[in-house]
């Protein structure tokens, strides 16, 4: 539905700031300001995770396999190590990690697109192809590969998913810049005398942002679930460190005389990505008209 | 029609080739020698240079990549450490049984995915909760989906089993080696009843994630569609809403639909492995977790080339199927 837009005059340049991100969040229905609190809230309790787990994560605590109670709230588990905890620590570096893939992503992607859709012609040709050849693979598998290759760690992991998670980032960018260039401030900006460099920095890289975000945002559950995948498979961080995927893995075998034990981990990946979902949901509507 | 199909063929050569590139590329980084994985960890310097000069290990980087490359070609993907057997005989083995899984979770994917985009799309009574229920459903992990359902279903309710393919011994060796056809085909319809038994909960829970992504893009696509001048003119003219959303819209929408399929292959691919390790399911995915368990990468390394091929190969087919939904891509 088409709303006019009322008039805004140029605010001065102190309110600016202010006024923006006022702008910016203005009109996002109450479905959004959920979204945005729940997502707000994973950031603050993934943040502080180290002060606010009730038990040293990696030893133990009390009797093993206990059920959740009033010392351990989500039980505890083969060892008797405190699941809460571990589960606390495990959201933050599914959370983190997901952000640092993506954050990778943008940036190796963002800069072939860039590259690609600003040069044209010969150069826009070869690195097309060359995600092309990328996107052709199936992403997950190679990760596999990779990090079976390189030796199952945190940081391997996240470097095999951010090998294989930036073709369609590439893609995204090379398309927005192919769409801007056309447009008549490019041109006035080309007829000023910008360079080729200050053309893509300066005029189109901007432009294409608000695509990007959309796309990363959206993201975010999907990786939260493939590093949770990966670590599942025992490509994670090895054995004591609190890992979601991991610590369902092994707590499989306990899944009918303690079903808490894998239960409430795979539960965390659940919320994360849900939040992840909801949240990207949210910035889209919000980014998506501009 | 031809042309397309030939340009698609030649197409899928560098892939190909870059794929065999990355894995080798991967062979060289692992930390593992290969000549010392072979003649074992307490063999003497003198034995292990041997075998490396055996195996050509220290011929040029690009000499070894071609003679990889041949290698492969010819189906020699060198000795599984798990099975002690080749590769490809392993992959002989296990194919079948993971092809069946994909292949079933791929058609309920298709047909629940096109559901929930028509009764979301038509905005059907209850559909507004639907929405929240598909956004639910593509943030559930596949390894919550399947303990959840092996808890209910197998445990508590008793209706399915939870492990393998079969609980049936003597069942049939050929020709297909997908358990479904072979019993239809050998007349043991026992076989048939009792592959789908053991196919259902592990294939409803591989489908989940690709149904929700095919949903969300079938129902954008649809309200696309349902705005266009012709649904009005079908409309105008009389036609009831079921007749103008299944026979004139959902096939102008279609396009986007099977695109998200192809992608959602991808999805298949990874997701099979996890659920192959959950239900003990005795297919490439077991088969590659226990090679991941014991370090060995020239397992891993066959079995990426070969799900590769199969991705590229099921993305070939969904490209010839949306030429053949939609005429203009057929230029």
């Amino acid at each position: 539905m088409a709303v006019a837009e009322p008039f805004i005059a140029p605010a001065p340049l102190l309110g600016r700031f202010r006024e923006r991100a006022r702008s910016a969040f203005a009109g996002t229905p109450a479905g959004g300001w959920v979204a945005f609190g729940a997502v707000g809230l994973i950031l603050l309790v993934t943040m502080l995770a180290p002060v606010l787990v009730p038990y040293e994560p990696t030893l133990p605590v009390g009797k093993p396999l206990t059920g959740p109670s009033g010392s351990n709230l989500l039980g505890t588990d083969e060892i008797g190590r405190d699941i809460l905890s571990r589960v606390l620590m495990g959201m933050g570096s599914s959370w983190w990690g997901a952000m640092a893939v993506i954050a990778s992503g943008l940036l190796i992607g963002g800069a072939i697109g860039l590259v690609a859709g600003a040069a044209g012609g010969f150069v826009d040709g070869l690195f097309m192809r060359f995600t092309d050849v990328f996107l052709a693979m199936p992403g997950a598998v190679l990760a596999i590969a990779v990090v079976a290759a390189m030796g199952p760690s945190y940081t391997n992991t996240l470097v095999a998913i951010g090998i294989v998670w930036w073709p369609l980032y590439a893609r995204i960018m090379r398309g927005e810049v192919r769409r801007l260039r056309a447009s008549p401030h490019i041109e006035a900006a080309r007829l000023a005398g910008a360079g080729r460099i200050r053309l893509a920095v300066r005029h189109l890289l901007p432009g294409a942002t608000p695509s990007m975000l959309v796309a990363a945002s959206l993201d975010v559950s999907a990786l939260v679930l493939s590093l949770a995948g990966l670590s599942f498979l025992g490509l994670g961080a090895p054995a004591p460190a609190p890992e979601l995927g991991a610590m369902t893995a092994r707590g499989v075998t306990y899944l009918f005389t303690a079903w808490w034990v894998p239960i409430m981990p795979a539960t965390a990946v659940f919320l994360l990505a849900l939040v992840a979902n909801f949240g990207g949901d949210a910035i889209r509507d919000r980014l998506r008209d501009r | 029609m031809l042309r397309v199909l030939a340009l698609r063929l030649v197409a899928v050569i560098p892939v190909l080739l870059a794929l065999a590139g990355i894995v080798f590329v991967l062979q060289q980084i692992s930390p593992v020698d290969p000549a010392r994985a072979i003649v074992g960890e307490k063999a003497s310097r003198e034995v292990v240079d041997r075998q490396r000069e055996k195996m050509g290990l220290d011929d040029p980087l690009p000499v070894q990549y071609g003679r990889y490359v041949g290698h492969v070609v010819t189906g020699d993907l060198g000795t599984s450490a798990v099975t002690r057997r080749p590769v490809s005989t392993d992959l002989g083995t296990y194919v079948p049984a993971t092809v069946e899984l994909i292949v079933v979770a791929f058609v309920l994917a298709m047909l629940l995915g096109t559901l929930l985009g028509v009764v979301t799309a038509s905005g059907w009574r209850g559909s507004g909760a639907l929405r929240f229920v598909m956004i639910g459903g593509s943030s559930v992990p596949i390894f919550l989906a399947s303990l959840l359902g092996v808890i209910v279903f197998y445990r508590n309710l008793g209706w399915l089993p939870a492990t393998g393919r079969t609980g049936i011994r003597d069942t049939p060796d050929g020709p297909t080696g997908f358990l479904l056809l072979d019993g239809i085909l050998n007349r043991r319809f026992d076989v048939t009843y009792d592959a789908w038994l053991h196919l259902v909960l592990p294939a409803t829970c591989l489908t989940l994630g690709p149904a929700v992504a095919i949903g969300r893009v079938l129902r954008s696509s649809l309200q696309h569609t349902l705005r266009s001048d012709f649904v009005r003119t079908a409309r105008s003219k009389g036609l009831g809403e079921r007749a103008v959303v299944l026979r004139h819209a959902l096939r102008n929408s279609i396009g986007p639909v099977l695109s998200m399929g192809g992608v959602q292959i991808a999805a298949l691919f990874s997701g099979v492995i996890l659920i192959e390790v959950i239900f003990a399911w005795p297919g490439v995915g077991l088969y590659t977790s226990q090679a991941i368990n014991k370090g060995d990468f020239t397992t891993v390394a066959g079995v990426t080339l070969m799900l590769g091929c199969l991705y590229v190969i099921a993305n070939l087919v969904v490209d010839l199927l949306q030429a053949v939904a939609d005429p203009r891509i057929r230029a």
